[in-house]
């Protein structure tokens, strides 16, 4: 099969480097389709900033008109603006929290809705390559980042800028060459929080790394604890995790200074700025060019002034991240499906009749055909069993057959017509399925069986359940066809999931049943519930099982042995026991196994005329 | 070689507040100062304000304005320097101290897991505990770095800033504190509610997560029933219902911070006007009026976010908590003192068990009066069903477990006598499940040799095990990295190279345990024969699935229900009625079936000929 993408494919590319700007912009149009609250939020922190601003205007005035003069009635005015101005403040302080807030889960929610969607689009041979871990992060964690950013981080940035705007603009109002002389502080604190920002950037890349690093180290000794103990390896290993977590400990202690220093840098800067101010106001000052107030409000300006700076250099970090979350979306949103239905594809309204396999050639990976020029015909209502070793590529028939793959010369024929005439909708619809390992969805056994058609009525599904042999079982579960699976299906039996696979299936009434053979034991009652299911299902119908019970492959009325992917033996079972090739020493090995297992014996695998045994009580 | 991971057992006691004293233990002076380190930043950042106040009452309207001014100046930044280099130390000591704190505990925690007895392994889950080894541990490093601190400098903080206003005016610093214990019944308040809200938005995305994880585990199902839109339906509810809980917290958030802003914002305009009042009225100067604006900000500002770090240091007890439970664990004792340490030459290998018991615990007996004799060199069979008590009773020897009755000794002295380190370094094991360890081939077959091993050793072992041939037909070779992060291997490969560590080791006993069930066909045969070499002159339990070893063993153990059934060679036991016997009989007769199954096939085919001639 095709290789799978690592697990940790993900974890490497936590940041990007570069600033995307297309990635940027399509993240934030994904915002603008809720621009009621992009304009809510705008709006509110635009308000907030600027009244942070004015408010400190406001005790300058306090100073200035009030105190000075000694003039309580302009204090007492001046209070009663500040207070309306609080509860102003309040209100913009709800507006952008609630649509920042608001605005960032439903960026998520569109964008996880957006991928399972687009998901579902996406061909088998897509979840072949990609594994689940990956799949899972793309729909879980990065639409919180790319949510965080539209809203959020936006959010800081527009906070940062006009609140850095504002105070520059009340301390041009206040006094403009003062304020010029001040203003030589803002380049400077930026330049710090940017250096700073990158330095702290590449030690927390490192900190994430090693930290990756030492959750595997402890997964892996948990594992294999036992082997370590064996091995007496506890000295060694301590002392390679301790390299590890040394590591550890000087990436993060360096980046936990590095972050400690940064504010009182900043801190430092504005005091110059500070000191700047007291420097020139004492000529101002004897101008009456600026007050007590007015110097008052540039100090707080100033200090002020390395919040935002500081807010905006901790979102470019988180920016970063965010942008790489985004082109991972997107890649996958941009996706097409391998599979699609062809331009004038239709419903055949049937799939019953002759199935052939015209002349296909086929492979998972380029270069590496499994199957070349394969033809197979078989008739309607025929049984064709497929048996080879695990990893053969048994599955291969089933994919084509399906269309979950599709070959890449040849085709398959429905009753003579191609079936890629046809909507994948019309075919999938239309082939029955049970699977090996048969998985259910957590919700109640009805819900389960229900699964095979949507629309089928209470008295609908119990009667499939009956055909199938599972009603017995299920009337003696706690609750009956009410009763909770578990996630998977984890309350059931092996045995008990294939029953009620078998009864979805035959709810759905398929024109083609697919069937892959259980490896795992069940007990004797259910295996013959199954068996009288699967004969339910198979007849009339033309059926495909993937088979590994002996009686199964028997009944079959055609045999093929699939090896290294491709078919080495066709026939029935008289004509390819005669051969004394790979069929014999599938079914010979098959037959030692079965038996043993029939006799409470448990068998090792075997080879030849060897005799193998072992106890199982 | 390694240095010794600090024992931590004794550090954890049952109250808190005493672990994380202890935890501190060489650090607890760093610490302090970090947190008085803030305190004087606290201080010096008062000192501006009162140059400030300084400032404006005496230098502005002095005449001599333009000599003072410069002093003024250098005073500012002067005090800026101070408060920013006690911030700075604040920090990197505490940053010091609790990532030492985060790297002991690490390196305790690994050390310590891996020292657990094997039933403490035998009941854990190992996602449980990877959880708790690392963001437990993250979590009771922000305990130290972050919440501490934060702790002391908002109590630091009130506290220098409450009193530099009571210096201003007594009467002013009590009206400026009337609203803060609402504001900190708020916080508290709210971030506990803020936390169960949390916790539900919380829930709702793990519904989500494992809806997308039964999914995605499901495809086939999903795609062979074309039931997209169906699966579209059920994930939409559960999406929608996470957007829906998310806004929930979004909008407690957007009642708290603007009603705490209204309340504190109302405190800070009382604050002035009062202030303003005292000024006018000449209670104080229009400097300290100035000064106290400072400070009232500084006063304020700490205890809206004092609700959050209380929120958070519960997190991060929980965290310790879980931890603790792991520290307190008792380990296995590797190398006890005053006990047999084996000679430089070995063991002989002769092992005799005198009617043995043993129980996992005192309700569950799992051996039974286990009693037998093997001489160097021998090979014992064991064979029984599952929960027969095979594995366990191997399991002894290394002393994963001990024995709970009898004796067993190994070249006439008791067992319990040998230290476990020496012990088993003399036992090599090949488990059912091979496991390897990620990096290269070449070290893991070097893994348990405890001594620099050279490259011929190397491929002469891989050489022995049938696997050289595999190794080299890979592109790196010996290097070649397996595991997680390299190269695939089959059941048989790994197998191989777990055989080719065992030799290396060369074990004067040996212990294999169903040593070919993960393999196939073709390699069975190769593994047999590396088999063998490796049992050479070594005495060799084999828990056995295969009549060969079985039949040259020179003794077999039938085990039922943790009892011995029957003992003896093949040839004793063939012929006696019992348990063996009826293997040997069913295994024949299997063989009887397929001949005439087979036969049922040529058969027909011979009838059909015949048919077919006439």
């Amino acid at each position: 099969m095709v290789k799978k993408m690592s697990d940790h494919y993900y974890e490497e590319e936590e940041f990007t480097e570069s600033f995307n700007g297309r990635t940027i912009l399509r993240i934030f149009r994904h915002g603008w389709n809720h621009w009621p609250l992009m304009l809510g939020f705008i709006v509110g922190i635009g308000m907030v900033s600027l009244m942070e601003s004015y408010m400190t205007y406001l005790t300058k005035r306090i100073i200035d008109e009030g105190i000075i003069p000694g003039d309580m009635t302009a204090v007492w005015s001046i209070s009663l603006q500040y207070m309306l101005l609080f509860v102003l403040f309040a209100v913009f302080v709800y507006l952008f929290i609630m649509s920042a807030g608001t605005l960032g889960h439903r960026v998520q929610y569109d964008l996880r809705k957006q991928m399972f969607a687009h998901m579902q689009k996406l061909s088998l041979s897509y979840y072949d390559r990609t594994t689940t871990g990956w799949l899972m992060s793309r729909t879980m964690s990065d639409p919180t980042r790319v949510g965080d950013l539209v809203s959020w981080g936006f959010l800081d940035i527009m906070w940062a800028v006009m609140s850095i705007i504002s105070a520059v603009g009340f301390m041009l109002w206040i006094n403009w060459r003062l304020a010029l002389v001040t203003l030589v502080v803002i380049p400077l604190l930026a330049v710090a929080a940017m250096q700073f920002e990158k330095h702290i950037l590449r030690e927390y890349r490192l900190v994430r790394k090693l930290n990756s690093m030492i959750t595997s180290s402890y997964s892996e000794m948990i594992n294999g604890v036992r082997v370590i103990k064996s091995l007496r390896r506890e000295e060694r290993n301590l002392g390679q995790f301790g390299e590890l977590a040394g590591d550890m400990y000087q990436a993060s202690y360096r980046a936990a200074w590095l972050s400690a220093l940064f504010l009182p840098v900043v801190q430092l800067i504005s005091a110059v700025g500070v000191t700047a101010v007291v420097w020139f106001s004492g000529r101002e000052f004897q101008n009456g060019a600026v007050t007590i107030g007015g110097l008052q409000a540039f100090v707080s300006y100033i200090t002020f002034m390395m919040w935002p700076i500081q807010e905006l250099a901790r979102v470019y970090a988180t920016m970063q991240q965010a942008i790489a979350s985004g082109e991972r979306i997107f890649s996958l949103l941009d996706t097409k499906p391998t599979i699609v239905n062809a331009p004038g594809a239709s419903d055949p309204g049937s799939l019953r009749g002759d199935i052939l396999f015209d002349n296909i050639t086929f492979q998972y990976e380029e270069g590496k055909p499994v199957l070349t020029d394969f033809t197979l015909e078989i008739k309607q209502g025929e049984t064709v069993a497929i048996v080879g070793p695990t990893g053969a590529g048994k599955s291969t028939l089933v994919n084509l057959l399906c269309r979950f793959y599709e070959p890449s010369a040849g085709t398959v024929r429905f009753g003579g017509r191609d079936y890629r005439t046809m909507t994948l909708h019309s075919i999938h619809s239309r082939i029955g399925m049970v699977l090996q390992t048969p998985h259910l969805f957590s919700g109640t056994v009805l819900e389960n069986l229900r699964y095979g058609r949507l629309d089928a009525t209470d008295e609908e599904v119990v009667a499939a359940a009956r055909l199938a042999g599972a009603h017995e079982f299920i009337i003696d579960l706690d609750e009956g066809y009410e009763t909770q699976v578990g996630e998977g299906g984890v309350l059931l039996s092996v045995g008990q999931k294939q029953l009620i696979s078998l009864a979805r299936a035959v709810l759905a009434k398929p024109d083609v049943f697919i069937m892959d053979e259980a490896t795992s034991s069940v007990d004797t009652l259910t295996e013959a519930l199954i068996q009288q299911g699967m004969e339910t299902l198979m007849d009339g119908r033309t059926s495909f099982v993937i088979a590994h019970r002996l009686s199964t492959i028997k009944n079959a009325d055609r045999i093929l042995v699939i090896e290294n992917g491709g078919v080495s033996e066709m026939g029935t079972h008289a004509e390819l026991i005669r051969q004394r090739g790979h069929y014999y020493n599938l079914y010979t090995k098959q037959f030692r196994e079965e038996k043993a297992e029939a006799y409470g014996l448990e068998l090792a695998p075997a080879n030849g005329n060897d005799t193998n045994l072992s106890l199982a009580v | 070689m390694s240095k010794q991971a600090l024992n931590l057992e004794e550090t954890v006691v049952e109250n808190r507040l005493i672990s994380f004293w202890r935890l501190l233990t060489g650090h607890r002076l760093l610490y302090l100062t970090a947190v008085i380190a803030l305190g004087l930043a606290a201080l010096a950042q008062t000192g501006i304000f009162y140059l400030l106040r300084y400032f404006v009452d005496t230098v502005l309207p002095s005449e001599t304005l333009a000599v003072q001014l410069p002093w003024v100046a250098l005073g500012f930044v002067g005090l800026a320097l101070l408060q920013g280099g006690f911030t700075f130390t604040s920090g990197r000591l505490a940053a010091y101290a609790a990532e030492q704190i985060a790297l002991e505990v690490r390196n305790y925690l690994y050390d310590h897991i891996q020292r657990l007895s094997f039933t403490y392994h035998d009941n854990q889950q190992t996602g449980e505990l990877l959880q708790r080894a690392t963001s437990d541990v993250e979590a009771l490093r922000k305990l130290f770095a972050e919440q501490g601190v934060g702790i002391g400098r908002i109590v630091l903080m009130f506290a220098v800033n409450f009193v530099a206003i009571v210096a201003i005016n007594g009467r002013l610093a009590l009206y400026s504190i009337v609203i803060i214990p609402i504001v900190l019944i708020i916080a508290v308040y709210f971030f506990k509610k803020v936390g169960e809200v949390f916790d539900a938005f919380q829930e709702q995305e793990a519904v989500l997560s494992n809806r997308l994880q039964e999914h995605l585990t499901g495809i086939r199902v999903v795609k062979a029933f074309a039931r997209q839109e169906y699966e579209l339906e059920r994930f939409e509810d559960d999406n929608y219902e996470k957007f829906r809980r998310g806004r929930r917290l979004s909008k407690m958030h957007a009642i708290f911070w603007p009603s705490t802003d209204v309340l504190t914002g109302l405190q800070m305009i009382a604050g002035f006007y009062i202030g303003a009042q005292m000024a006018i009225e000449g209670t104080i100067t229009v400097g300290a009026f100035l000064a106290y604006a400072g400070f009232l900000g500084q006063i304020i500002w700490p205890i809206r976010n004092l609700g959050r770090l209380i929120a958070d240091i519960s997190t991060g007890d929980v965290a310790f908590t879980r931890i603790k439970q792991i520290m307190r664990e008792t380990r296995e004792p590797l190398a006890e003192q005053g006990t047999v340490v084996p000679g430089p030459d070995g063991l002989r290998g002769e092992v005799v068990f005198r009617h043995v018991d043993f129980a996992y615990d005192a309700d569950t007996p799992v051996l039974h009066d286990i009693d037998f004799a093997v001489r160097p060199g021998q090979v014992v069979a064991l064979l029984g069903g599952t929960g027969s008590g095979k594995t366990s009773l191997v399991g002894l020897l290394p002393r994963f477990y001990d024995y709970t009755g009898g004796s067993i000794t190994l070249d006439g002295v008791e067992l319990r006598e040998y230290r476990r380190q020496e012990l088993r370094q003399q036992i090599g094991i090949v488990m059912q499940e091979p496991f390897l360890f990620s990096g290269t081939v070449r070290d893991n077959i070097a893994y348990g040799a405890g001594r620099v091993v050279t490259q011929e050793e190397i491929v002469a072992a891989a050489k022995a095990a049938a696997v050289h041939d595999v190794i080299m037909s890979f592109p790196k070779g010996y290097d070649t990295v397996v595991g997680e992060r390299g190269v695939t291997l089959s059941g048989g490969q790994k197998q191989r190279v777990t055989l080719a560590r065992t030799l290396l080791i060369n074990p004067r006993i040996l212990i294999l345990d169903d040593a070919t069930s993960s393999v196939d066909t073709e390699t069975e045969a190769e593994i047999r024969s590396a088999l063998l070499t490796l049992m050479q002159n070594r005495t060799t339990f084999v828990i056995a699935h295969r009549i060969q070893t079985v039949m040259t063993a020179d003794l077999i153990l039938v085990l039922e229900n943790g009892r011995i059934v029957q003992r003896g060679t093949h040839d004793d036991l063939v012929d006696k009625p019992g348990i063996y016997q009826q293997i040997y009989d069913l295994q024949a007769r299997i063989e009887e079936e397929l001949e005439e199954d087979l036969a049922a096939v040529d058969g027909y085919q011979n009838g059909y000929a015949m048919v077919g001639s006439r």
